[in-house]
C-alpha cells in the first residue's frame, strides 16, 4: 500500500474550499467580537442550558431512530427479495425534499385531532388519536424527514459491497442476523456513520419542525432572539456551531477505529429471501412511506384539490397560474441540479485529500464543512451577503447572480456530499490504482478509468442528497436569490405564510413530483449499475 | 454522468430565459381592478422593494403601480424578520428602496439602526397621525385586529369572555392558544406594557402561563388548529381566520370573536411601509407610498384581503367588525424601557414556550 503526499495542486484548492465553507463561521465570530455578545456567559445561564439540553435530547433520540430505519429499509430493498424493491428506492428519498416549515404542518394536519387520518380512523370506530406535540412529535417527525440521509448511503453502500465475506460467514454457520452484525455492519460503518451525523446536525439546526411541534430547542432562542437581542442570536448561534464541531471531531474519532474497507463488488452481493419475514419487512416499507411520504402528501393534496374546486365553484380565485408553477419549478429544479453538481466538484478533493492522502489541510477543511450544516439557513444566507459587501468590485460582480446563489447553497448542503464522497474515495482499491500507473496511466487516465467507475454510485447518492435538500432550502433562496427568482420553496413559503394553503399546496405537489422524478432518474436509474 | 445531465441542463436554461422575456407591460386579473386604466409608457425610473407582505396580497398592487406610473418595480420577498436582519446586513449599500412589514417590530428594529429615511410630508399626511410615525420614518398602510378566535362547535357564544384579563379564570385553564414569541405578539404585547404598565402585563402573561394556556408558534397554526378542534381557542390577528373561510368554508370551524373595543386584545396592529435612507429611488419610493394609500388600493386590502383601510376615507370591508379600538401607531416605541428587547425578556422568562 502506498500513501503518497498529496499533490500541491489538490492541497492548494482544498485550502480554497475550506476558507469558503468558513465563511459562515467566520461571520458568526465576527459578530460575537463586534456586537459585544457573551456566549460563554450565556453558557451558564439556564435559560440557554434548558433549550440546549432539549436540542441535545432530540438530536440523540433522532440520530439513533433514523440510523436504525435508514440502515433497515437500505437492506430490506438492497439485499432481499421484497416485492416492488425498485419503487421502493424510487419512493424512500422523497421525505428530504419537505421543507420542514410545510412537512410538519401537513403531518399535523393529518394525523392530528379533527385532521384527515380522524375522519379514515373515526369511520372503523378509533375516534380517539394522540396529539403529536414536545418531543415526541418532534422526534417522529424528524426521524422521518431525516432517515435519508441515512438510507441513502448506506443503500449506495450495500449495493455495491462484495458477498464474498458475507458468504463465507454464512458457509461457516452464522446466521443472516450474525452475518450482517459481523460482515455487513463494519462494511457499511462509514457510510453509516457519515449518515447518522448528518441527521445529528440537521436536527440540531432544524427549526421548522421543532417550532410546529412546540419542541423549545436553542434554534427558536435564536430565531425569537434576532431583532429584540441580536447579540444573544449570534451568541447561541456560535454555541451550536462550536458544539456541531465538537460532535464532528467525535464523529472522526470513533470512525478512526473503525476497520476500514476498501473493496469494491467482485461478486454478486448476497441476496437473502425473507421467507416468513416479508410481512414484517413490507410493514416496514409500507409504514415509513405511509407516514413519511403519503400522510403528508394526502395533506397536500387535499389543500390543492380544496383549491381547484373551490375556483370551479367560482369561490375565491387562485392567486397562481400555470406560467407561475413552472417557473417556480424550472427555478427549483435548474438551481438544485446545478448545486449538486457543483458540490460534488467542491468537495471531492477535500474528500481525495482526507480518503487517499490522509492530509492535515484535508482533515480540517472536512471538520468545516460538515460542522457548517449544523448552522442555520439564514446566518449563512447573511455571512454571504456579509463576504460579498467586505469584498469590493469582486462582491459586487457576485450581487445578484445566480452564482453566488449556487454557491450559498454549496456553503449550506457540501456537507450532504461530503462524508458519501469520502466514502466512495475510500472504496477505489490502492491495488487497482498501483495498477494503473505501473501500466503507465497518468493521473487523468486513471481517474477517469479506475476512480470515477468505482465511486459513481457514491457520488450520485452524495448528488442526489445535495439535489433534494436543495430543493427545499428557503431562507437563502429568499436572501440570496437574484431578484425575481421564484422557486417552488419560495412561492410555498409566500402562500403558507398568509393561509394561501391551495397555491401552497399545489406548489408543494409539483415539488413531490419534481423530486421523485429528479430520484428516479439520479439515484435509482444511474445508481443501479457499476 | 455530466455528459448525460449538460442536455437537461441546457435545455432548462433556455426554458429560464424563454419565461424571462419582458415585453410592454399589461396587467390582468386584480392587478387590473386595481388599475382599469391602460398602462404608460415605461419612465425610465425603478423601485426595489423588501417586501415582507406576501405576493399572494401585494403583488396586485406592485404590477398596478407599475402600470399606472411607468416605474419598474422590482421586489425581494420573504419574511419581515429576515428581510430587516438582510437590510441591516447590507446597511447603506443595500439595493431596497422601500421595506413593507407585515407589522412594527421589524421596522422599529431598523429605526433604531438609524437606516431609515424620512418620508415626504405630503405622503405622510395621507393617513392619520395615529397610523404613521413622529418622525416621519413610517406609515402604516392597512391594519389587522386582535382578536380571540374560538371553534364554534367547543365554545358557545353566551360564555365568551370580553377582555383579554379573562382569560386568566379557571374557567379557560388549558384552553387558550398564545403565538408567544411570534411578531405580532411580541409587537402586541409591547403596547400592552406601554399602555397597563410592565408589571401588569408581565403578571398577566405569567397568570396565563399558570393557567396552562397553550403555546403555538404562529397566528396561523393557531387559527388552523382551532378550526380542526385541537384547542378551544386563541389570540390572533382578525385575518388568518378571513382566510381560511374564504378556502375551506364551514369545513373550518372556527370564526372570530371581538373582545371589548377598549380592551387591549381589540388593538390594531398596522402593517408598516418605509423608504431606506440609502435610497438613491426616494421619488419613486414616495409615489409608490402614496399609491399604497389611493382609494382603489385601500379598497383592495380590505375588500380582496381583509384587512383594515387606513387612508382615503375608504370605509372597512362591511363583513369586519367595527373598529374603535386602540391603534398601535400611537405608541412611541422609544418611549418604552428597553422597548422590544425587555419584552423579549419578560416573554423568555414567563416560559410560556414550553407550554
Amino acid at each position: 500500500m502506498t500513501r503518497t503526499r498529496a499533490p500541491r495542486e489538490l492541497r492548494t484548492i482544498g485550502l480554497i474550499g475550506s476558507l469558503a465553507f468558513a465563511f459562515p463561521g467566520l461571520y458568526l465570530i465576527w459578530r460575537n467580537f463586534t456586537s459585544g455578545a457573551d456566549p460563554l456567559g450565556l453558557l451558564f445561564d439556564t435559560q440557554t442550558l434548558e433549550p440546549f439540553w432539549r436540542t441535545v435530547r432530540l438530536a440523540v433520540l433522532v440520530s439513533a431512530s433514523a440510523a436504525a430505519l435508514g440502515t433497515a429499509l437500505a437492506w430490506c430493498t438492497t439485499r432481499t427479495d421484497l416485492s416492488f424493491r425498485r419503487l421502493w428506492r424510487v419512493i424512500l428519498p422523497i421525505p428530504l425534499v419537505f421543507p420542514t416549515f410545510i412537512g410538519a404542518a401537513a403531518f399535523i394536519r393529518t394525523l392530528n385531532p379533527g385532521g384527515l387520518a380522524n375522519d379514515v380512523l373515526g369511520a372503523i370506530g378509533i375516534n380517539e388519536t394522540p396529539e403529536l406535540r414536545g418531543l415526541l412529535g418532534a422526534w417522529l417527525v424528524l426521524t422521518l424527514f431525516c432517515y435519508p440521509y441515512v438510507y441513502l448511503p448506506v443503500a449506495a453502500r450495500l449495493r455495491q459491497l462484495p458477498g464474498s465475506f458475507e458468504q463465507s460467514a454464512l458457509i461457516l454457520g452464522d446466521t443472516a442476523a450474525q452475518a450482517f452484525r459481523r460482515v455487513v455492519l463494519r462494511q457499511i460503518s462509514g457510510s453509516l456513520t457519515a449518515g447518522t451525523l448528518l441527521v445529528f446536525l440537521y436536527t440540531i439546526s432544524d427549526f421548522g419542525a421543532v417550532q410546529l411541534m412546540r419542541y423549545d430547542t436553542l434554534t427558536r432562542a435564536i430565531e425569537s432572539n434576532y431583532l429584540a437581542r441580536p447579540p444573544m442570536a449570534f451568541a447561541l448561534s456560535l454555541i451550536l456551531l462550536i458544539f456541531a464541531g465538537l460532535v464532528v471531531l467525535a464523529e472522526r474519532a470513533v470512525n478512526r477505529r473503525l476497520p476500514e474497507v476498501t473493496s469494491r463488488r467482485i461478486s454478486q452481493p448476497v441476496i437473502y429471501a425473507l421467507g416468513r419475514w416479508k410481512a414484517a419487512a413490507t410493514l416496514l416499507v409500507g409504514g415509513t412511506l405511509l407516514f413519511g411520504v403519503i400522510a403528508p402528501s394526502a395533506a397536500l393534496i387535499d389543500w390543492a384539490a380544496d383549491g381547484l374546486l373551490r375556483t370551479q365553484r367560482g369561490g375565491r380565485p387562485l392567486t397562481i397560474n400555470f406560467s407561475k408553477v413552472v417557473e417556480a419549478a424550472t427555478n427549483t429544479l435548474t438551481s438544485s441540479v446545478i448545486t449538486g453538481l457543483v458540490a460534488l466538484l467542491a468537495v471531492a478533493p477535500i474528500a481525495f485529500l482526507v480518503g487517499r492522502y490522509r492530509d492535515r489541510i484535508g482533515h480540517v477543511a472536512h471538520s468545516i464543512v460538515i460542522a457548517t450544516f449544523a448552522v442555520p439557513g439564514i446566518l449563512i444566507a447573511l455571512s454571504l451577503r456579509f463576504w460579498t459587501l467586505k469584498s469590493g468590485f469582486f462582491g459586487d460582480l457576485l450581487y445578484n447572480s445566480m452564482a453566488l446563489l449556487i454557491f450559498a447553497y454549496v456553503v449550506r448542503f457540501g456537507s450532504l456530499a461530503m462524508g458519501t464522497a469520502l466514502v466512495a474515495v475510500k472504496t477505489v482499491p490502492d491495488g487497482l490504482h498501483d495498477a494503473a500507473s505501473t501500466l503507465g496511466a497518468d493521473r487523468w487516465r486513471r481517474f477517469r478509468s479506475v476512480d470515477l467507475p468505482v465511486m459513481r454510485p457514491g457520488l450520485l447518492a452524495a448528488a442526489g442528497l445535495v439535489i433534494l435538500s436543495t430543493m427545499k432550502e428557503l431562507p437563502i433562496s429568499l436572501i440570496i436569490a437574484p431578484i425575481g427568482f421564484p422557486t417552488l420553496t419560495t412561492r410555498i413559503f409566500g402562500s403558507f405564510e398568509d393561509a394561501f394553503v391551495a397555491e401552497a399546496g399545489i406548489m408543494a405537489v409539483v415539488l413531490v413530483c419534481a423530486s421523485a422524478l429528479l430520484s428516479w432518474f439520479l439515484v435509482l436509474r444511474r445508481a443501479d449499475h457499476l | 454522468m455530466l455528459k448525460r445531465l449538460l442536455p437537461l441542463l441546457i435545455t432548462m436554461t433556455f426554458v429560464a430565459a424563454a419565461c424571462g422575456g419582458s415585453e410592454q407591460l399589461q396587467i390582468d386579473g386584480l392587478a387590473a381592478e386595481i388599475n382599469p386604466e391602460e398602462c404608460v409608457d415605461g419612465s425610465g425610473k425603478e423601485v426595489t422593494i423588501y417586501s415582507g407582505r406576501t405576493e399572494n396580497l401585494i403583488e396586485p398592487v406592485l404590477e398596478a403601480f407599475a402600470c399606472a406610473t411607468g416605474v419598474s418595480v422590482q421586489v425581494r420577498w420573504g419574511s419581515s424578520t429576515q428581510l430587516a436582519l438582510l437590510i441591516d446586513e447590507e446597511g447603506k449599500r443595500t439595493a431596497a428602496d422601500v421595506f413593507l412589514s407585515r407589522s412594527p417590530g421589524p421596522v422599529g428594529f431598523l429605526e433604531s439602526k438609524d437606516l431609515l429615511g424620512t418620508i415626504d410630508d405630503s405622503v405622510l399626511n395621507l393617513v392619520g397621525e395615529e397610523n404613521r410615525s413622529a418622525e416621519g420614518s413610517w406609515i402604516g398602510f392597512s391594519g389587522r385586529k386582535r382578536v380571540l378566535v374560538r371553534n364554534v362547535d367547543m365554545v358557545s357564544d353566551a360564555d365568551l369572555p370580553t377582555s383579554v384579563f379573562d382569560l386568566t379564570a379557571d374557567k379557560w385553564r388549558g384552553k387558550v392558544a398564545i403565538p408567544g414569541t411570534n411578531g405580532s405578539f411580541v409587537d402586541w404585547f409591547t403596547v400592552f406594557r406601554d399602555q397597563y404598565g410592565t408589571d401588569v402585563a408581565a403578571q398577566w402573561l405569567n397568570d396565563m402561563v399558570d393557567n396552562d394556556a397553550r403555546y403555538y408558534p404562529n397566528n396561523r397554526s393557531i387559527v388552523e388548529a382551532t378550526g380542526r378542534g385541537e384547542i378551544e381557542m386563541g389570540l390572533v390577528n382578525h385575518y388568518y381566520n378571513y382566510q381560511e373561510v374564504a378556502a375551506s368554508g364551514d369545513e373550518h370551524r372556527a370564526r372570530n370573536h371581538d373582545l371589548d373595543d377598549d380592551d387591549i386584545g381589540s388593538l390594531l396592529i398596522i402593517t408598516a411601509a418605509t423608504v431606506l435612507d440609502s435610497s438613491k429611488n426616494s421619488e419613486a419610493a414616495n409615489d409608490l407610498l402614496a399609491f399604497l394609500l389611493t382609494e382603489p388600493v385601500q379598497s383592495y386590502f380590505t375588500n380582496r384581503t381583509f384587512e383594515y383601510p387606513l387612508a382615503a376615507g375608504v370605509e372597512p370591508n362591511p363583513a369586519l367588525p367595527a373598529l374603535t379600538a386602540l391603534e398601535i401607531g400611537s405608541v412611541d416605541f422609544d418611549a418604552l424601557g428597553g422597548g422590544f428587547e425587555e419584552t423579549a425578556r419578560i416573554i423568555e422568562a414567563s416560559g410560556i414556550q414550553n407550554q
